[in-house]
C-alpha cells in the first residue's frame, strides 16, 4: 500500500503566499492538486490573507505595537515548536531520495557516452560492433542446427583434419625436417623422408568431396 | 544414467587390459586384381586409451607389400578413412621416388591418431585402401579419387628431372660440385621457414584487425603455359583468405589442372610459401580464365612471434594439359633466388639429399648411375 507524503505547514503557508521556490513550488501544487487535506489547508491560509488585506483600517489608533510585535513574536515561537512536536504524528516527513538523483545522472551520462561513441566511431569498427550486436541477438533466438566446420591443420609435425570434437591426425615419426604444403581446394599435406626405409613418404588430409 | 557410466567404467577396464586392442586394428581392402600385396602388417605400439571424455587412438603400422605386377612400381597411394571419427575428412599416404622391381618388396608406414567421443562398446573401423599405383612407363592403376596419378606422376617428373640435373653437374664439375650443390640443398633446407597452417573453407576473417584486400604480385616463369595476368586476397593479420586471380592459356594446348604458388610476405620482410591455388578447368590456347577459392589460411602465431602479411607473390607452380602431359618449372626457373629460398626441393632431391647423409658421395652417385 502507498504512503500519501504531504508537505509541512510551513512549506503549504510559504505556497499560500507564493514564496517557494520554482521546483519547490512545482512540487507543492502538483501534491495539493490531488490532496484535498493540504488543499484545504491552503485555502484556509488564503482566507486568512484576504480577511487581513480587505480590514486593513480596523487596527485601532492607540494599539501598543512594541507589545503586539512580542507577542507575535511569542506566538509564532509556540506555535512552531508546537509543530516540532506533533511532526512525527501528524504527517510524515518527505524524506529525500538521493537513488532517483543518482540514477537519473547515469542514464544521462550513458546517453552522452552513446551518443559519442556513435558519432566517432570509425565506420569498419562500427561494422564489427553491429555485428556482434548481431550474434549476441542471433543467440538469444532459438539455436538452429549448425554444421560442423571441418578444419585442416598442418605442422611440420602433423597434419589433422578436424571436426568439433573428432580429429584425425597422420604423424610423421621424425620431429621437425617434413615440408608443409597446403591446397586451397581440398587438403594439405607434409612430406618427409623416413631415416631407416629412405623412402619419400607424403602424408596428406582431405576435406570430404 | 546409471546403465551408461557403468557400460564406460567396465569398457575402461577392458580398454585398460588390452582385450579391445584387436578391435582397433584397420582393415586393408584391397581390389582382386591390385599390382601389391600385403605381406605382413606389424601394428606393435599401437594402443587405445580414453583421455577425459574421449576415447584416443594411437595407430601405427609397418605393412611389408610385395610387387605381384611385371612392372616396375614408382609410387604408390594408399587411402585412409575413418567414417566414424572425421565424417568430413579423410586421409592418404604416398610414397614416392620408389624403384620396385617385379616380385620385390618394400616397406610402408602409417602412422595415425584418432580422436573421437568415449562410446563404450564401439570399436573405430579404420579402412586402408589402395588409391592408385604408378608404374615406371607413366602407366596407372586405381580409382585415383584422391587424384593420386596426378601427385604420383608429378612427383615422377620432378624425381626424372632432379636425376638429370645431378647427373649432369657430376659429368660437368665432377663429384665435388655434385657435393657442394648438395651440401647447399642441406643449408637450404635448414634456413626454411616452415609454419603451422590452419585452413578453413568459407566464412569471414576471425581477426579482430582490419582486412584489405592485397593485389598479388607475379614472378614470371619464362616457359611457363600459363600466364598471370592479375590477382587478389583478402588479409587481416595473420590471415589470408579467397583468394581469386585472372590466367591466360599462352601456350598451343588445353590446360585442364594448375596449380599457383602463394607467397606470403609479412611486415619484417620475411617470406615464406603459403600454399597452392589449384584450378580444374578446361582453358583452350590463348584463352582467359579466373580461379576463385573460398579457402581461409590462418598462420598461427607462436609464442613471442608475431606475424602480419604485408604482400603476395604468385607464381605457376605445375600445370596439367588436356593428353595428360605435365609442365613443371625446370632447374633454371628454380634457380630463381626467391624461389630457391622459399620453395622447398623436389621429393627426389630430399631422397637424394638424405641417402648422402647415411651413404656419403660415393651412395649418392651410385643411385644416380641407376637411372
Amino acid at each position: 500500500m502507498r504512503q500519501t507524503i504531504h508537505p509541512g505547514e510551513t512549506r503549504l503557508a510559504l505556497y499560500a503566499g507564493g514564496d517557494l521556490g520554482f521546483w519547490e513550488k512545482h512540487r507543492v501544487r502538483s501534491h495539493v492538486s490531488r490532496c484535498s487535506q493540504c488543499r484545504t489547508e491552503v485555502r484556509a491560509f488564503h482566507s486568512v490573507e484576504e480577511a487581513w488585506t480587505d480590514q486593513p483600517a480596523v487596527t485601532p489608533l492607540d494599539a501598543n505595537f512594541a507589545r503586539l510585535a512580542q507577542e507575535m513574536t511569542g506566538n509564532i515561537r509556540v506555535g512552531l515548536a508546537a509543530g516540532e512536536c506533533i511532526a512525527g504524528f501528524e504527517k510524515t516527513v518527505a524524506k529525500p531520495r538521493p537513488f532517483h538523483h543518482a540514477a537519473l545522472a547515469l542514464i544521462a551520462v550513458s546517453l552522452i557516452v552513446c551518443a559519442t561513441l556513435w558519432l566517432n566511431l570509425p565506420r569498419r569498427q562500427m561494422d564489427h560492433l553491429m555485428s556482434a550486436l548481431g550474434q549476441v541477438q542471433d543467440r538469444v533466438r532459438p539455436a538452429a542446427p549448425v554444421p560442423d566446420v571441418v578444419v585442416i591443420e598442418a605442422s611440420p609435425s602433423s597434419i589433422q583434419v578436424k571436426t568439433n570434437n573428432h580429429a584425425l591426425s597422420l604423424l610423421h615419426p621424425q620431429s621437425g625436417g617434413g615440408t608443409v604444403s597446403m591446397n586451397t581446394q581440398d587438403s594439405a599435406a607434409v612430406r618427409y623422408v623416413d631415416a631407416d626405409s629412405g623412402q619419400v613418404t607424403i602424408n596428406k588430409v582431405y576435406y570430404a568431396q | 544414467m546409471r546403465s551408461r557410466l557403468a557400460v564406460a567404467f567396465l569398457a575402461g577396464i577392458l580398454l585398460t587390459a588390452g582385450w579391445l586392442s584387436a578391435g582397433i586394428l584397420p582393415k586393408i581392402d584391397l581390389p582382386k586384381d591390385s599390382p601389391v600385396a600385403v605381406l605382413s602388417s606389424d601394428y606393435g605400439d599401437s594402443s587405445e586409451s580414453a583421455r577425459g571424455g574421449a576415447m584416443l587412438l594411437e595407430l601405427h603400422a609397418a605393412l611389408s607389400l610385395r610387387n605381384s605386377s611385371q612392372r616396375r612400381i614408382r609410387g604408390i597411394t594408399m587411402v585412409v578413412t575413418a567414417q566414424d571419427v572425421t565424417p568430413g575428412g579423410k586421409g592418404s599416404v604416398t610414397v614416392t621416388s620408389l624403384d620396385v622391381g617385379p616380385g620385390d618388396t618394400f616397406p610402408m608406414r602409417i602412422d595415425l591418431r584418432l580422436l573421437r567421443p568415449l562410446q563404450p562398446g564401439a570399436g573405430i573401423p579404420v579402412l586402408l585402401g589402395l588409391d592408385g599405383v604408378l608404374f615406371d612407363d607413366l602407366g596407372f592403376y586405381g580409382p585415383d579419387k584422391l587424384n593420386s596419378r596426378r601427385t604420383l606422376t608429378l612427383c615422377e617428373w620432378e624425381a626424372r628431372r632432379d636425376r638429370l640435373y645431378f647427373k649432369g653437374l657430376l659429368a660437368s664439375g665432377g663429384q665435388e660440385r655434385l657435393q657442394n650443390e648438395i651440401l647447399a640443398s642441406m643449408s637450404r633446407e635448414t634456413d626454411r621457414p616452415n609454419l603451422d597452417v590452419q585452413m578453413s573453407r568459407g566464412g569471414r576473417s576471425t581477426n579482430f584487425e582490419p582486412e584489405k584486400q592485397v593485389q598479388f604480385a607475379f614472378l614470371r616463369l619464362p616457359d611457363s603455359p600459363i600466364d598471370p595476368l592479375e590477382g587478389m586476397a583478402r588479409i587481416a593479420g595473420n590471415e589470408a583468405r579467397a583468394p581469386r586471380l585472372e590466367v591466360r592459356n599462352r601456350s598451343d594446348r588445353t590446360v585442364r589442372y594448375m596449380e599457383i604458388g602463394w607467397i606470403l610476405q609479412d611486415r619484417q620482410g620475411r617470406e615464406f610459401l603459403a600454399g597452392s591455388v589449384p584450378a580444374q578447368i578446361q582453358l583452350a590456347p590463348g584463352q582467359k580464365s579466373q580461379i576463385l577459392s573460398d579457402t581461409s589460411l590462418k598462420f598461427p602465431q607462436r609464442p613471442g612471434q608475431t606475424l602480419s602479411i604485408e604482400s603476395m607473390t604468385g607464381f605457376v607452380s605445375n600445370v596439367e594439359f588436356s593428353d595428360g602431359s605435365l609442365w613443371i618449372p625446370n632447374r633454371a626457373d628454380l634457380a630463381d633466388p626467391r624461389l630457391k629460398r622459399i620453395v622447398g626441393p623436389s621429393a627426389e632431391e630430399q631422397r637424394l639429399v638424405q641417402l648422402y647423409r647415411r651413404k656419403g658421395l660415393k651412395g649418392l652417385v651410385e643411385e644416380l648411375k641407376k637411372f
